[in-house]
């Protein structure tokens, strides 16, 4: 049986492959440093599959089409939009556990829009860059949530959908081991009058609420008050809930915060706790 | 107003080179494919970010829209506080 033994959130800032002087040495070598740690600690759980969870940021959608969750259940491509030192290329993909888990929504209640050649943006490559790649023959399935553009997908259903996520991995033939990653920052703001102001008193609650798998206060978070004290960007804390309740919700350990104003984002990481079964 | 054809003419602009090399060449011609009224229209050939997104357009369009054409992001920021450029 497919097992999920393990969990992270992380933030996928592209301002640090742009601007990569804009805060101290110091900052910047913590965060890189603790990329590094996780890609090491995916390597000390035996994880040999990633299932992704980030979001679209008005680069992969557009009007025409607006889905509210995605799943790859074929060749996953990207980051669609290039990056200094992270430029567009195939990303091993693993399409039976994708496709795998479509099949279980559907019957389920959760109509997934799949990809079946899935192209992705900066929130899947960044970390599958910097923490899935450095482990060789990892594969990859991407899970996209609306977070950057309306209608926002709710913050219960992205729970429900973690949950959905975990017990269609149960149900899964093969004997993966798999880690769930949360893709997402914390305050920032984009493209707003407000953009470089970073809030670490919101940030510290959401990391607070993560690291106690705090589902309550998650899911009490209405859209007026993320975006009132964390900004625009800060509704990709969803994929937070979703890798939460993927991961059963135990709970875990901040490994780093920084509030990096030149990189116009708090930036939060934590791993989750899992308890295998 | 449409919040919506404003969007997607921005999201035109920042994902497709060849659309940015049209709009670039020829504005009018350009917008005359998306269901936008003069004012509208006018906003965009000028880039008029902060009233775009008064009218509810997503802001990762706007600054997107406005990079795109290799405006500086100071300015932008200026303009999105209504201190202008």
């Amino acid at each position: 049986m497919a097992k999920i033994v393990g969990g992270f959130i992380v933030p996928h800032n592209p301002v640090m492959y742009f601007n990569p002087k804009g805060p101290s040495q110091q900052q910047s070598d913590s965060i890189y440093a603790t990329y590094a740690d996780m890609a090491k600690r995916i390597k000390e759980l035996n994880a040999d599959t990633a299932i992704i969870i980030g979001c679209d940021h008005y680069i992969l959608y557009g009007t025409e089409c607006l889905p509210q969750y995605v799943i790859s259940t074929g060749e996953i491509e990207g980051p669609v939009d290039q990056l200094p030192g992270l430029k567009r290329a195939p990303i091993a993909s693993h399409e039976a556990l994708g496709t795998h888990i479509s099949k279980v929504g559907f019957e389920t209640g959760f109509d997934w829009t799949v990809g079946r050649s899935m192209n992705v943006d900066h929130s899947i490559g960044i970390p599958h860059h910097l923490m899935v790649k450095p482990n060789e023959g990892m594969k990859t399935v991407a899970v996209m949530l609306a977070c950057g553009v309306d209608p926002y997908l709710p913050m219960k259903r992205a729970w429900e959908l973690g949950e959905h996520i975990a017990e269609a991995v149960t149900r899964f033939s093969g004997n993966e081991r798999i880690v769930v990653i949360g893709s997402g920052g914390i305050s920032h703001h984009v493209g707003d009058e407000r953009m470089g102001v970073v809030n670490p008193v919101f940030d510290k609650k959401i990391l607070d609420a993560v690291a106690s798998g705090d589902k309550a206060t998650m899911l009490a978070l209405t859209d007026e008050e993320i975006l009132r004290d964390g900004g625009n960007g800060a509704m990709e804390i969803r994929t937070f809930t979703c890798a939460m309740a993927a991961t059963g919700a135990h709970g875990g350990e901040v490994l780093n915060y920084e509030a990096v104003d030149s990189w116009i984002t708090g930036m939060g990481f934590a791993e989750l706790k899992v308890t295998e079964l | 107003m449409s919040r919506n054809s404003l969007e997607k003419v921005l999201y035109d602009l920042s994902t497709s080179g060849a659309n940015k090399k049209m709009f670039a060449g020829d504005p009018t011609k350009f917008l005359s494919r998306y269901q936008l009224d003069d004012e509208e229209k006018a906003m965009v050939a000028g880039y008029k970010v902060r009233e775009i997104a008064d009218r509810g357009v997503n802001t990762m369009l706007t600054w997107g829209f406005w990079l795109q054409s290799g405006k500086e992001n100071h300015d932008y920021l200026k303009v999105m506080k209504r201190e202008e450029a």
